[in-house]
């Protein structure tokens, strides 16, 4: 048998299909690596998300290989031997899975040496949802030789990856649920909002089921005599629908199972001051650390002693407890998996310091934040890559204020909107009118 | 007109390995054999007939490829109807359709092995057996070229080689010698004798000259019925002065045609 999928293997056009998928994988992958430099889970979710390219084209490829048996004419000979049509079909199967499972894992390996330095992090659910990835792969390319045998035209493979790509972006969005959407479709549910992202098992199983069930009515349809018989397929896609639909959690169940809490989790240096980073960014502790005990050097007129990743979610929402102890870190990386804008780290921590907690809502003043900030960096408020994100002449103006004012009532007065702003009190005019 | 059967002419010692009684066999909506009575055993039997006479339904039907919608027929000992598992049965055949397809990217050799496995070889028989078939067709300096690298007449000489892979009981070759030159077509006769030896090899073919420098026994076929049946000195015994044809097996085949017409 190995010696006959060797041949297969160089006979079909599984090779040229494996290389089509690698390469266009590859491509998306490496065009959008700020998408997934955060880390392992990342870059798994990430490649499943971009299985509404990669699938689509398995499926073509699965199809292009039935319309080259059916122009090879060989229908007449097979006809006649004994080996039955089941075991015929094995090495084909095999190899196209083969073909597919390789060029999966190939796209993933391209890109595994750009974040291999900086994530450190990495759960078991990565491999789960590379694991389903792969099912995927595989029940497209067996779905692809089905349609292919049973509709041989050359028109086949490009109808069927645009109706794949269809099926798997547009067709789920019908479900009602997020938890369905994302069962339905390998594709779906993929989108980081956060870098503590995670698959839930169950989902992950109720995708498994469902991309096996998909597989099996492939093979059903490969094996089937005619297309009189094609009905036959159903019967495993109904089995895996309604087991999908038992398995996948759905409502708020499916939302919280889309946050990692170990992600999440933070890690602490074992010096004080003390500086914590999501375990998710463990490997950047040594990068964050000096800057944050820099920044927290400049507190020490707070009450302010440790620095914590800020580790909160917009979906789902979620938001670390307010400690009168500690300022929040932002992190943000770039396409290698290091901080995106190094020296913004201490103003936007700094900046964190003087709005106030989250819980104060409108009554937070970025633009004094920002200048009381800034003077403590002894830096002047510019947008840039090292400083704001947008131009704000009155926070400049509220600075240069502060660095006319001899040293210590500037200092009391940013204190002071440290102070006001811990009580989610008005900050507006404490460092233009004074704060005594 | 009756049909003049080898048994009748050649009593011979080995047993019938295919017998086929009433035979009738669709080709889409025609019936392209329709009644057909023949008795074949070891040796080269040719089947000879204008277009449209049923000789390759009847291979396609000898192959097991097409099922009989009436008639008896037997291959190998085993009866062949709707219900029968003729798993055994192919394991003993060799096929060479008249429309022959191939796996281009194959070589020569993977083709071979290829169907070797197909006809559930013993593995460790496959490649002295591929190497054999590749042989015997005079394929060998070909046999790591691509199919779809070589001429017409290589291509079914491929073919034969994996028809011929398993050493079939029963071998059957609907136009083997399309696109052979001259040359090959000797060769080709002498394979046939070689294989004739010890099973029953069936060839269709057009070309008269091919059945009687090569078969032990001629079949006629015309609209779906035997015609004639018997040796080639009887084909050519049946030829008249006046029928036409170069040779006189080509003279025999016009006078047995004609005479069937002329009593239709």
């Amino acid at each position: 048998m190995n010696r006959i999928i060797g041949i297969e293997l160089r006979r079909s056009a599984a090779l040229g299909a494996a290389l089509l998928i690698a390469v266009a994988g590859t491509i998306v992958l490496q065009a959008t690596a700020g998408r997934w430099s955060m880390g392992w889970m990342a870059l798994a979710m990430t490649q499943r998300e971009y299985l509404a390219v990669l699938s689509p084209l398995a499926m073509a490829a699965g199809a292009w290989q039935s319309y080259r048996e059916h122009r090879a004419n060989v229908a007449e000979l097979l006809a006649a031997v004994p080996r039955p049509r089941p075991q015929r079909m094995v090495p084909i199967l095999a190899t196209t899975a083969l073909a597919v499972l390789v060029a999966y894992l190939v796209t993933l390996l391209a890109a595994a040496p750009r974040i291999a330095d900086t994530a450190r992090y990495l759960p078991p659910a990565a491999f789960v949802v590379v694991a389903v990835g792969l099912v995927a792969m595989i029940a497209s390319v067996w779905l692809g030789l089905a349609v292919g045998r049973l509709v041989p035209a050359l028109a086949t493979a490009p109808a069927l990856a645009v109706i794949g790509f269809a099926l798997l972006i547009l067709a789920p969005h019908a479900l009602p649920d997020g938890g369905l959407t994302a069962a339905f479709s390998p594709a779906m549910g993929m989108s980081m909002f956060s870098d503590y992202d995670t698959v839930d098992g169950q989902v992950s199983a109720a995708q498994a089921l469902w991309m096996a069930a998909v597989a099996v009515a492939g093979v059903v349809l490969f094996a089937v005599p005619n297309r009189k018989f094609a009905f036959a397929a159903l019967l495993p896609l109904a089995i895996g629908a309604t087991a999908t639909v038992l398995v996948v959690p759905t409502g708020d169940a499916y939302d919280q199972g889309t946050l990692d809490p170990v992600a999440q989790e933070l890690v602490c240096t074992d010096g004080t001051p003390r500086v914590c980073v999501s375990r998710a960014h463990e490997e950047l502790l040594p990068e964050v650390t000096p800057k944050a005990r820099h920044a927290l050097e400049l507190l020490t007129k707070t009450s302010i002693v440790e620095a914590h990743e800020d580790t909160s979610t917009v979906s789902p929402p979620t938001s670390p407890r307010s400690r009168a102890d500690t300022a929040l870190m932002t992190i943000t990386l770039d396409q290698h998996g290091h901080l995106a804008h190094p020296r913004r780290l201490e103003p936007t921590m700094l900046t964190g310091v003087f709005t106030g907690p989250l819980s104060c809502g409108d009554n937070r003043n970025f633009t004094v934040a920002t200048a009381a900030a800034y003077w403590l960096l002894d830096r002047e408020p510019a947008a840039g890559p090292d400083g704001l994100e947008f131009d704000d002449p009155d926070a400049v103006k509220l600075w240069k204020g502060l660095q006319a004012l001899p040293r210590a009532e500037a200092e009391a007065r940013v204190v002071a909107v440290y102070q006001a702003a811990r009580k989610c009190q008005d900050t507006t005019h404490l460092l233009s009118r004074g704060a005594r | 007109m009756r049909a003049v059967r080898a048994a009748e002419t050649a009593p011979t010692l080995h047993p019938w390995l295919v017998h086929a009684k009433e035979l009738r066999v669709r080709a889409g909506r025609h019936l392209a054999v329709d009644g057909l009575d023949l008795t074949l055993t070891a040796g080269v039997h040719g089947v000879l007939g204008p277009n449209g006479a049923g000789k390759t339904t009847l291979m396609r039907a000898l192959s097991t490829v097409v099922k009989p919608v009436g008639g008896s027929l037997t291959l190998l000992g085993a009866q062949v109807d709707g219900r029968a598992d003729l798993r055994e049965v192919r394991r003993e055949l060799g096929y060479l359709p008249q429309q022959f397809g191939f796996y281009p990217r194959f070589t020569v050799r993977e083709f071979v092995a290829y169907m070797a496995w197909l006809k559930e070889m013993p593995k460790t028989a496959i490649p002295d057996a591929v190497q054999r078939a590749i042989d015997r067709v005079g394929l060998t300096p070909k046999a790591d070229a691509k199919m779809k690298t070589l001429s017409g007449g290589m291509q079914r000489r491929a073919g034969i080689a994996q028809a011929i892979v398993n050493d079939p009981e029963l071998l059957l070759l609907d136009e083997p010698t399309v696109g052979l030159d001259p040359e090959q077509r000797l060769d080709f006769r002498d394979l046939l004798r070689d294989l004739g030896a010890d099973s029953c090899v069936l060839v269709s073919t057009h070309l008269v000259e091919d059945v009687v420098a090569a078969c032990t026994d001629v079949i006629l076929m015309n609209e779906g019925r035997l015609l004639f049946q018997g040796t080639p000195d009887d084909l050519i015994a049946r030829g008249g002065q006046g029928d036409a044809g170069d040779s006189p097996a080509e003279r025999g085949y016009s006078a047995l045609l004609r005479q069937h017409r002329s009593n239709a």
